[in-house]
């Protein structure tokens, strides 16, 4: 076979081996370029894959931040939440003491006694009173009862302590107060 | 023959004494004292403000009962009350309930009863058998006046002797310990108009 084509080869004439020659060249050069535009638009398409994942991978981060912080602002609310529900008897309590001490109406001073008794397990719910306190070392006034004691805001006038502790069932209700002396 | 280690160990011995003593309520620190001495003398102005409700011809009977136990509940049992008049020399002493009792029912329209320069005379000071005792000494001011116009008002002046306790109580399974301020009689020392 291939002596064959050897032998057709030969018996062609120089014009056609040129042109077949050419030929071949034309084809080669043309296989080069194709080639090379080829290359050219893989590199535009993986710059363009590039920073299409840049973009989206931007975008991600974008989202995790946002979300991050959503949840950071959900946290902080939910714990205001929670002083503010940890808070609110001690602010509740704070504010039937300054109501009865410092109304001078007997008939109002009783009703916010009832209501603030409310508040409590029970009427007979122990009040104890620091007087000082130094060195992990506490000194009460003679304990009361919470009924006792708001009566004695009621009379006295006056509201010279502050709640230092509360103490709950678990039902919510007062068990135990501890106040402090105010200087 | 005492020698120099068994003096410091005396020394030693004498100052742990005297701070477990001191720990234990035998001696106390001048804050606490402080705190003791301003205890005793709210208790005393919580006194005036009681009996001036107590006399007050506006507080009702109920309200009055309240507040007249309270007020005793402020004193040690059997305290007395010195009561007096510029009509006549001697002072009379009532139990303090009794007081109580007489100054809700005085015939008058309006009483009016002020306390006053509220002061210790003799500091509390520690006695033997661990109570603080001391004396306070207060001036009233009373006016009584009915509708016919009569009126009758005087100032006296009354010593009061505070006691104070260290005392224990058991409160819901726990040991609390606390200072119980405790009025005494109550004697007129002056009254004049």
């Amino acid at each position: 076979m291939i002596q064959n084509t050897m032998l057709y080869i030969r018996s062609m004439s120089g014009l056609k081996m040129m042109t077949i020659v050419v030929i071949l060249m034309l084809a080669g050069a043309g296989c080069k370029s194709k080639k090379k535009a080829m290359e050219a638009s893989n590199a535009a398409a993986e710059k363009a894959r590039m920073e299409q994942e840049a973009a989206a991978k931007k975008q991600r981060e974008r989202e995790e931040e946002e979300r991050a912080r959503r949840e950071a602002e959900a946290r902080a609310q939910a714990d205001r939440d929670a002083a503010a529900k940890k808070n609110e008897p001690y602010t509740r309590l704070e504010r039937y003491f300054s109501s009865i001490s410092g109304s001078g109406n007997s008939t109002a001073a009783n009703n916010s006694i009832n209501e603030a008794l409310a508040m409590f397990a029970s009427p007979d719910t122990p009040v104890l009173i620091i007087i000082s306190q130094s060195g992990g070392q506490k000194d009460y006034d003679r304990p009361t009862t919470i009924r006792d004691y708001l009566n004695y805001l009621k009379d006295q006038q006056k509201n010279a302590n502050k709640i230092d502790k509360l103490e709950f069932d678990g039902a919510g209700k007062i068990t135990a107060v501890e106040l402090t002396k105010l200087k | 023959m005492i020698t120099n280690k068994s003096l410091g160990a005396f020394v030693l011995g004498f100052f742990l004494a005297g701070a477990a003593l001191a720990q234990s309520g035998g001696e106390i620190s001048p804050e606490r004292k402080q705190a003791i001495d301003s205890l005793a003398l709210e208790k005393v102005r919580d006194l005036s403000k009681y009996i001036s409700i107590i006399g007050n011809k506006k507080t009702p009977f109920s309200e009055a009962n309240r507040v007249m136990d309270r007020a005793e509940e402020l004193f040690t049992p059997e305290s007395e009350m010195g009561v007096s008049s510029l009509n006549r020399k001697e002072v009379t002493y009532y139990k303090v309930r009794k007081y109580f009792e007489r100054l809700m029912a005085l015939n008058y329209d309006r009483v009016t009863i002020q306390w006053y320069n509220i002061h210790y005379i003799s500091d509390l000071e520690r006695q033997p058998d661990g109570r603080y005792v001391g004396v306070v000494t207060i001036y009233q001011r009373f006016e009584g006046v009915s509708d016919d116009g009569l009126k009758y008002k005087d100032t006296t002046k009354k010593d009061i002797t505070i006691y104070v306790e260290r005392k224990k109580t058991q409160i819901q399974g726990r040991t609390v310990e606390f200072w119980d301020v405790m009025l005494g009689d109550i004697r007129v020392t002056e009254t004049s108009a």
